[in-house]
């Protein structure tokens, strides 16, 4: 393999500079002349009907300058899905009905806070309280409060049906039958949000000439554009989102909120710019977090461990409105089915609404829910068998190569070397059962070890479906990256200019990049999916790939020497054997300018996962293709139960992944510890408390975020099985979502392994622990 | 009823006209343009608006401006080259410890005064000045490496050395 | 989240601040270190048409004086008391649960004093009330209560990382108004009511803090539960003072005292009585841990059920009465 140059190597984060110095500007920091705070007034009631709205007490307050409701609205609808079994569904301005505590009722824009809080104050809304339900398997009953009318394609008399996923294959009730042990478990996963730390955030100002501009805090512009178009009625040349820093999403701003449609729709109303902070209280109780899952599973092995059937059934609490309620019950079966064989499976998923707020995708979307549930289940069933749990995960582990039941091909596997790498770094077989050996130990702190295993895609067909990037080259061969993707932390700016630097020779400084602009770049699938560092990885490659071909035409001409002789290092070109006769990239480019009629030398690349498939798979049978990429890891836990307290500690975190080919191992590392933190939050600490609809915890004092003391050793074992070579599309996988799974089941497991209790609910509270140890009633 | 007050902000006095309950945030903010400071939650929970009160990091979302009159205030645009400030500002983006950058200055801040105070801290003494200011991204680990490499160049010796 | 429009007087003594408060009565909130009025005004919880900020008041050092007290300045921060040798010396136990509180800027924030004055805590009571428990409780003035719907009163708890401390170690609270200076026993300013959860007075100012200093061999110990170990409030705090005879090993006096389960710091009294007069061993500890866990009555709260902190009551104990033998 060539020498790589930039790509492969820990680069310092291109907005590090911005970032450390207090120069990044947000959303937050945005401030335009004459600008106005926007205020939302949100429901106080679960689920009741708006009988009357009257605002005209408020509009006499002095500084107020527009007062929007349902009534100023088209009435357009939007969902985080929109298609024809799942038609959008939520009002930007809640309508004749409100679903869940804090939908958005009414909004106002005022000169200050105090005006706009004294206008929401006086604003009189008349209610009629409806009945309420909370939990899903309540609000299937059928006599639970109708929040919406079941699915017209649910065949079952279930009510409150948002939306269903089946599929399966193989013949379930013969692998049942062939099936030397069978066993059934129901596991439940509670609420959990982002937590990021920008509040979510939109400034609008719309212009009298009828142009949009909007700066959000967003993990994508594209897909707000066309979001605020349509519930706007706004063609989308008249509206352009801009770029802002953006601190922290997790998934959770990605689609449409009614705060950014409120700030538009105010700045259409009174022609000044508006801005709009959600309160960190409003982000904890009425905007959207994760999904809370119920997951029933049975499952069928032989004697040696090998899966021989599994039957899901997946319930998922969706809130008031379908959100990305319908997508995790389709994503749920793709996580279900990706890191084993499962010659006969069967799978239903079901969303259904509740009076709670709406559900956003949260890092790993699904994947949390259900590795937990067959991680969990599986080290049962290994136990039971007498089996090492790396060998029951080893024999059903995928390979290089298999063909997923949906038609999709895995690819480079590296599973099976990622669970034996993580064995032997840990010593886990040695290690594993060792604690509960001594079963009347009388040690207060115990250990455990525990193992789990997951796999993720990388990109998929949603909206805007595709990346394209230009690359344009200054005359000293310095060049400039104009790129939609959307920087949320994860590094995207940095990896594409690392990825134009190895095309075309550019140091990584000399890389400038315009990004994240619906006006000035070209269009992105946006930061989420998992999808950014492959899809607009290789877009970014493939216009640097036009303008290496450019320059080794030019160098060619010049240096008159045949294409494949060519070397283009560090801003030259010379022939290979002979580095003292260069020609520079200015020479190149100014031959370019006389040669191409004005070329300056401008590439452009365009990149679409799954090039042949027309669209997204089929979120109600699974049917079609979901993803070309699959990245893959085994994750080991090592915790310490205070067996008196009930306090679990997580010690250690082994991550043994194939994520393809890492561009860069410093951002990747991030991502790792990130998702580590996050899912030891998952694990022990954050709960999203509510009773009736309410939220108890706003605030990051009571919802547990982990501080500095709750972090836990990370290592890393890379299992690499992609390479990359210049001007070849490569592969490289996800890094950013598929973390957060499998830790969180090996910690469950390492729990286990301690103390012998097994729970099937997360988190994992010491509470709970004490009650399992018999020591609390 | 808005009153002028005297702040001394980053080595500059400035005359500004605040009410009373303006607090540092938004005073630092809203009318000196001073974005670096950030506001994540208004409420004391996370650190992310921290900022030097006479060289010790406090709050600036839970104190008045009106109550800062005699205080030198240091914000994340700082002295031009303050050296530990600086150091840490390098060592944050080499070992990772930035992802989106939105509890960054407040983590600098932080450090920065405790290795003023103390260029040798124990991993304790890290993780006490620190717990304050919560991070979602990196799960700490880069951000106490960072801190801790800023200490060893600062001291001009490295961990190992210091265990001896 | 803005805070209310309020007046803000800044006083340079005392003196002139015990009048504005006689001035203004209930109309005016106090601001010491700010990090327990200014979050309850950002949400709404009260609204003083005046806020009397103390900051601009010098802080005394912490003296001993003749007549056997440790006094403390109410104003000192508390990141300023484990940076005092005097109050190391006379009462380290204090010094430990100051470092517990909060996070290293609240420490250099928030005062003793402010402290000492913490209002009792509640979820549903400490958050913004736009549209969620819209309804006042008890707490905000209302007649309902929204933790335990059929009880009668607030259960709101009394979450000082101080108090539990203060009491082993038995304080006087010096207050002062327009009419003067008198000094309580920390102990009795808890009214039990977790609405007015201590007896100071609208017009009172929490001047100084006073310990009595003894030359008794004494061990100590502090423990405070939380999820995360920093940045919150206590699930359980817990305090123990003991005093020895000169032999080292028996307890002539112990004192241990819950905190954050109830409207008030509860004092385990039958634990301490089952220490007085023994020799200190672990087997002792554990019975007067399990003593107390028995006597302690805390309020359950959404998040952990009375009968977990009991248990933590009883680990807290038996632990600091562990660490308290490693410091006589």
């Amino acid at each position: 393999m060539k020498e790589l140059n930039y790509v492969g190597k820990s680069v310092l984060r291109k907005d590090g500079p911005d970032k450390v110095t207090g120069r990044a500007l947000y959303t937050v920091d945005t401030r335009l002349p004459g600008m106005l705070v926007g205020r939302i007034l949100r429901s106080p009631h679960p689920h009741a009907r708006i009988l009357n709205i009257e605002t005209s007490l408020a509009e006499r307050v002095s500084g107020v300058k527009a007062i929007i409701t349902s009534q100023e609205t088209l009435g357009v609808k939007h969902g985080f899905v929109e298609t024809p079994r799942y038609p959008a569904d939520q009002h930007c301005i809640a309508h004749d009905r409100v679903r869940f505590v804090g939908e958005e009722v009414a909004a106002v824009a005022a000169t200050d806070e105090y005006a706009a809080e004294e206008a929401l104050s006086l604003i009189k809304v008349d209610y009629e309280p409806l009945p309420a339900v909370f939990d899903p398997e309540e609000a299937m009953q059928p006599d639970a409060p109708e929040i919406h009318p079941s699915h017209p394609k649910v065949r079952e008399p279930y009510h409150n049906i948002g939306g269903k996923t089946e599929s399966g294959w193989g013949d379930l009730e013969k692998g049942f039958a062939e099936s030397y042990l069978v066993v059934e478990n129901r596991y439940e996963s509670h609420l959990r949000t982002h937590g990021y730390l920008e509040p979510q955030a939109t400034v609008a100002s719309f212009e009298p000439e009828g142009k949009l501009n909007v700066w959000t805090s967003s993990q994508g512009p594209f897909i707000k554009r066309m979001k605020l178009a349509k519930t706007l009625g706004l063609p989308q040349s008249a509206v352009r989102v801009h770029k802002a820093y953006v601190g922290g999403a997790f998934g959770g701003k990605i689609d449409l909120f009614s705060h950014e449609y409120c700030a538009a729709l105010l700045s259409m109303k009174c022609g000044r710019p508006v801005k709009i902070v959600a309160s960190r209280p409003e982000m904890f109780a009425a905007y959207r977090h994760g999904q809370p899952m119920i997951v029933h599973l049975k499952t069928g092995v032989a004697k040696d461990g090998t899966l021989l059937a599994q039957e899901y059934r997946v319930i998922n609490n969706c809130g008031a409105y379908r959100g990305s309620g319908v997508v995790v019950i389709f994503l749920a079966w793709g996580f279900a089915m990706l890191p084993y064989r499962v010659p006969n499976l069967s799978y239903e998923g079901y969303a259904v609404f509740t009076n709670n707020p709406v559900r956003a995708p949260q890092r790993g979307h699904g994947a949390p829910q259900v590795r937990f549930a067959v991680e969990s289940q599986l080290d049962m069933i290994a136990e039971e068998l007498g089996i090492d749990p790396i060998d029951i995960r080893l024999i059903n582990s995928r390979q290089s190569g298999e063909v997923l039941p949906n038609g999709d091909n895995v690819h480079n596997c590296g599973l099976s070397d990622c669970i034996k790498m993580a064995d032997e770094h840990t010593n886990f077989k040695s290690t594993y059962g060792k604690s509960r050996r001594v079963p009347d130990s009388k040690e207060r702190y115990r250990r455990g070890i525990g193992i789990g295993v997951s796999s993720y895609f990388g990109g998929s067909l949603i909206y805007p479906n595709s990346s394209s990037v230009a690359v344009k080259m200054n005359d000293d061969g310095s060049a400039t990256i104009l790129t939609g993707a959307m920087d949320i932390g994860q590094g995207a700016e940095t990896i594409l200019c690392q990825i134009v630097a190895e095309e075309i020779k550019v140091p990584v400084n000399e890389l400038q990049v315009i990004a994240a602009d619906t006006e000035t770049t070209p269009v992105d699938i946006g930061s989420w999916i998992s999808g950014n560092a492959y899809v607009t990885g290789n877009a970014a490659r493939e216009a640097g790939a036009e303008i290496r071909r450019k320059l080794l035409e030019l160098a060619s001409d010049k240096l008159e020497a045949d294409i494949e002789d060519l070397v283009l290092e560090d801003k030259t070109a010379y022939v290979m054997g002979a580095p003292d006769v260069r020609v520079t990239y200015t020479e190149l480019v100014a031959a370019s300018i006389s040669k191409h009629r004005g070329d300056p030398l401008i590439g452009e690349g365009h990149w679409r996962t799954m090039r042949d498939e027309p669209t997204h798979p089929s979120l109600a049978t699974t049917k079609g293709r979901w993803s070309e990429n699959y990245a893959f890891d085994a994750q080991v836990a090592e915790v310490e139960v205070d067996t008196e307290t009930g306090v679990i500690r997580l010690l250690k975190a082994v991550t043994a992944h194939d994520c393809g080919f890492p561009i860069n191992p410093m951002l990747v590392e991030g991502q790792i510890d990130g998702q580590v933190s996050m899912a030891l939050g998952h694990a022990f600490m954050e709960e999203v408390l509510m009773k009736d609809g309410f939220t108890l915890n706003p605030t990051w004092l009571e919802y547990h975020m982990p501080c500095i003391h709750n972090v836990a050793v990370s290592e890393h074992l890379d299992v690499i099985t992609e390479s990359y070579e210049v001007g070849r599309p490569y592969r490289t996988k996800e890094v950013g979502e598929g973390y957060v799974s499998a830790i969180l089941a090996a910690i469950g497991n390492a729990i286990y392994d301690a103390v012998g209790v097994r729970l099937d609910t997360t988190p994992f509270t010491p509470e709970k622990i004490l009650k399992a140890l018999g020591k609390i009633q | 009823m808005k009153i002028v007050i005297e702040l001394s902000v980053n080595g500059d006095s400035y005359e500004v006209a605040v009410e009373p309950q303006t607090t540092l945030t938004e005073c630092l903010r809203d009318h000196l343009g001073l974005m670096g400071t950030k506001e994540a939650c208004g409420t004391g929970e996370c650190g992310s608006c921290t900022v030097w009160a006479d060289g010790r990091p406090i709050l600036s979302c839970l104190v008045l401006a009106a109550d800062c009159q005699q205080m030198e205030i240091t914000t994340i645009e700082g002295y031009p080259g303050h050296g530990t400030i600086k150091v840490l500002q390098q060592k944050f983006q080499e070992k990772g410890a930035v992802q989106c950058g939105f509890c960054t200055s407040g983590m600098i801040l932080t450090s920065a005064a405790l290795l003023k105070k103390n260029s040798r801290p124990t991993e304790d003494e890290i993780r006490k000045a620190l717990e304050g200011n919560l991070c979602r991204c990196t799960g700490y680990n880069k951000i106490f490496q960072a801190v801790q490499a800023a200490s060893e160049q600062l001291s001009g010796e490295s961990v190992e050395e210091a265990a001896k | 989240m803005r805070l209310p429009r309020f007046e803000l007087k800044q006083p340079e003594s005392l003196n002139d601040a015990a009048e504005l408060l006689y001035r203004y009565g209930s109309s005016a909130g106090l601001a010491a270190g700010g990090t327990d009025l200014f979050p309850r005004l950002k949400y709404r919880l009260a609204a003083p048409d005046v806020v009397v900020s103390l900051r601009r008041i010098p802080v005394g050092q912490p003296v001993e004086d003749p007549e056997g007290y440790l006094i403390i300045d109410a104003l000192m921060k508390l990141a300023d008391m484990g940076r005092s040798e005097i109050i190391q010396r006379n009462a380290p136990l204090l010094v430990e649960a100051a470092h517990w509180i909060g996070s290293s800027q609240i420490r250099n924030m928030a005062t003793l004093g402010g402290n000492v004055c913490l209002e009792t805590r509640c979820m549903y009571f400490n958050q913004s009330h736009d549209f969620q428990f819209v309804e006042p409780c008890f707490k905000r003035g209302g007649d309902l209560c929204y933790l335990m719907p059929k009880g009668r009163k607030c259960w709101a708890v009394c979450m000082a990382d101080t108090a539990p401390a203060l009491v082993c170690l038995d304080a006087r609270i010096e207050l002062t108004n327009g009419d003067g200076t008198r000094r309580v026993p920390f102990a009795d300013l808890f009214t039990g009511n977790s609405v007015k959860p201590i007896d100071v007075g609208p017009t009172d100012v929490v001047t100084r803090v006073l310990i009595p200093t003894s030359s008794a061999i004494r061990g100590w110990g502090f423990m405070k539960s939380s999820p995360r170990g920093g940045l919150e409030f206590a699930t359980v705090n817990l305090a123990v003072l003991l005093e020895m005879l000169d032999d080292r090993e028996t307890c002539s006096n112990a004192r241990i005292t819950v905190g954050a389960v109830s409207a008030s710091p509860q004092r385990a009294h039958k634990a301490e009585e089952l220490l007085k007069g023994q020799k200190l061993s672990t087997d002792l500890f554990v019975a007067a841990a399990q003593a107390a866990a028995e006597e302690i009555r805390p309020v359950p709260r959404p998040d952990y059920s009375r009968s977990y902190l009991k248990e933590c009551v009883k680990i807290l104990c038996r632990d600091s009465l562990t660490m308290a033998r490693g410091k006589i």
